[in-house]
C-alpha cells in the first residue's frame, strides 16, 4: 500500500505517546481496525514505548508504596460495587452451569465447588472435571471470538460442543457435534460469534503447543 | 526469510518478559499478591520516572504510578501474552492514565474500559502470532539503532514530542529530524516483514 494512504510516523508516535488529539486518535484506531498494515504500525509504535518504559531509570517510590497499593486494592475489592459485580459474575456462572445437560451439570457444579475455573488466556476458562486418573476431562468456557492457542497432542482429543459452537481448521461444530483430533494434527479452535461456547474436551495425551512460548501448556497439562 | 533471535542483553532477556507475563496471569487467575508486589517493584519506579520526566512533580507521579499499578491489577485478565509484552501493555495503561490526568482531568475510574485495550487497538486473532514477532523484532532493531536516531525515536514515541519540538530541543533542522525519524521507524518497521523488502 502506498505511503499517501497512511498518516505517517508523526501520527503514530503521537498516538503511542498519548499526545494525539482524541479526534485523530479515533481516526487512527479506526483505520487500524480496517487495515493490517496500520495495525502493524501502531503495534510497532506501542512496542517502542514499552521498550523505553522497561529501560527507564527507576525513580524511588515512597516508603511502603507497594503496601499502600495493596491496601487500595483491598478497599476497592471490598467496595459494594465490586462485591455486587463479583456476586453477579458468580450467579452468571452458576446460571450457565445450570443450563448444561445432565450428567454433565451435576459433575460441573460439584467441580466448581471443589476447585475453581482456571483462567487460560483471553476469554478462555477451564474447569477440570477430575473424573479419571489417566484420561483428562475438562469443561471449556470460551467467549465468542476467543479460543485455545494452536496446539497438537500426543494422543486423541474428543471435544463435544455442549452449547454455542466453535470453528477450527477442519470445520465448524455446533451443539452435539464432536470434533475428533488425532495425534500430531494441529488445530486452533475459536468460539463462534453470538454466544458463549461450552465444550467438554476429553483427551488421552498431553498437548503440545505450536508457535507460542509453550507457556500456556501448563493450563492444559 | 532471515530469522532474528530476540536480544539477550540485560533487561530484555525473554526470561524477564516470561516472568512478568506469568505474574500478570497469576494476578488474573488467583489474585496473587506476591506477583503484584514483584510487578510493582519493577514497574512503579519506572512509571514514576517516566511521568516526572514529562512534567509531573514527585507527589503527582507517585500517585499516578499507584493508579497505573492498581489498574494493572484490575485489568490483568485482559492481558494476553500472545498479543503484547507486559512492558508494552503496562506502557499503554500508563499512557492512558497520563492522558486522563493531564488532558481530561478525570478522576480514576478503575472500572472504565481502557481505550487502548479495546479490540480496535489490539491485533485481531489472526495477527496474534505476528504480535510476538513484532515485539521481539522492535526490541532487536532498537538495540541496533545508532544512538542519534534512538534519541530522536525516544523523544517522539515515548516523550511525545512533535517533530518541531524535537528540532528545537536538539537544535536540528526540521527536515533532518523528519528524515532521521522516518529512517529509524523504517528500520523498526522493515524488520517486521523481511519478505516484503524489494
Amino acid at each position: 500500500m502506498s505511503e499517501e494512504h497512511n498518516l505517517g510516523e508523526e501520527f503514530y508516535s503521537a498516538y503511542a505517546a498519548g499526545t494525539l488529539d482524541p479526534a485523530l486518535e479515533l481516526l487512527v484506531e479506526t483505520q487500524a481496525a480496517l487495515r493490517a498494515d496500520v495495525r502493524h504500525e501502531l503495534m510497532t509504535a506501542n512496542a517502542v514505548g514499552g521498550h523505553f518504559l522497561r529501560n527507564e531509570t527507576p525513580a524511588p517510590m515512597s516508603f511502603r508504596a507497594t503496601e499502600r497499593a495493596l491496601e487500595k486494592i483491598d478497599a476497592l475489592e471490598a467496595s459494594p460495587d465490586r462485591m455486587l459485580a463479583a456476586a453477579k459474575l458468580a450467579t452468571k456462572m452458576v446460571d450457565e452451569l445450570i443450563r448444561l445437560p445432565e450428567p454433565l451439570q451435576e459433575r460441573a457444579l460439584q467441580c466448581s465447588v471443589n476447585s475453581s475455573w482456571k483462567f487460560a488466556g483471553k476469554g478462555l476458562r477451564i474447569l477440570d472435571m477430575d473424573i479419571s486418573p489417566s484420561v483428562s476431562a475438562e469443561l471449556l468456557r470460551i467467549e465468542p471470538g476467543c479460543g485455545a492457542p494452536t496446539h497438537t497432542h500426543a494422543g486423541m482429543e474428543y471435544t463435544l460442543v455442549v452449547s454455542g459452537g466453535f470453528t477450527d481448521e477442519y470445520g465448524s461444530y455446533g451443539p452435539g457435534d464432536i470434533a475428533v483430533v488425532g495425534p500430531d494434527h494441529m488445530h486452533r479452535p475459536i468460539a463462534d460469534e453470538g454466544e458463549v461456547c461450552f465444550a467438554l474436551a476429553v483427551r488421552d495425551g498431553d498437548l503440545k503447543f505450536q508457535g507460542l512460548l509453550g507457556v500456556l501448556q501448563k493450563f492444559f497439562g | 526469510m532471515r530469522e532474528e533471535t530476540a536480544p539477550s542483553e540485560p533487561g530484555t532477556a525473554p526470561s524477564e518478559r516470561d516472568r512478568h507475563s506469568d505474574a500478570l496471569e497469576a494476578i488474573a487467575s488467583r489474585k496473587c499478591r506476591k506477583s503484584f508486589t514483584d510487578l510493582f517493584e519493577f514497574f512503579a519506579p519506572r512509571i514514576k520516572s517516566y511521568l516526572m520526566r514529562l512534567g509531573s512533580d514527585d507527589i503527582q507521579a507517585e500517585e499516578l504510578a499507584q493508579e497505573v499499578m492498581i489498574t494493572v491489577w484490575r485489568k490483568a485478565e485482559q492481558f494476553d501474552r500472545r498479543q503484547a509484552s507486559p512492558s508494552t501493555w503496562i506502557f499503554r495503561i500508563a499512557r492512558n492514565r497520563r492522558i486522563d490526568a493531564f488532558r481530561r482531568q478525570k478522576p480514576l475510574d478503575v472500572e472504565a474500559d481502557e481505550p487502548a485495550l479495546s479490540p480496535a487497538a489490539l491485533p485481531t486473532p489472526e495477527d496474534s502470532y505476528e504480535a510476538v514477532e513484532i515485539e521481539a523484532k522492535v526490541q532487536s532493531a532498537l538495540l541496533e539503532l545508532p544512538a542519534e536516531q534512538k534519541k530522536l525515536v525516544k523523544a517522539a514515541f515515548f516523550d511525545g514530542l512533535s517533530h518541531v519540538e524535537i528540532a528545537m530541543r536538539f537544535k536540528l533542522p526540521l527536515g533532518t529530524v523528519k528524515s532521521r525519524i522516518r529512517l529509524a521507524f523504517q528500520r523498526l518497521r522493515t524488520s517486521l516483514d523481511d519478505d516484503d523488502i524489494p
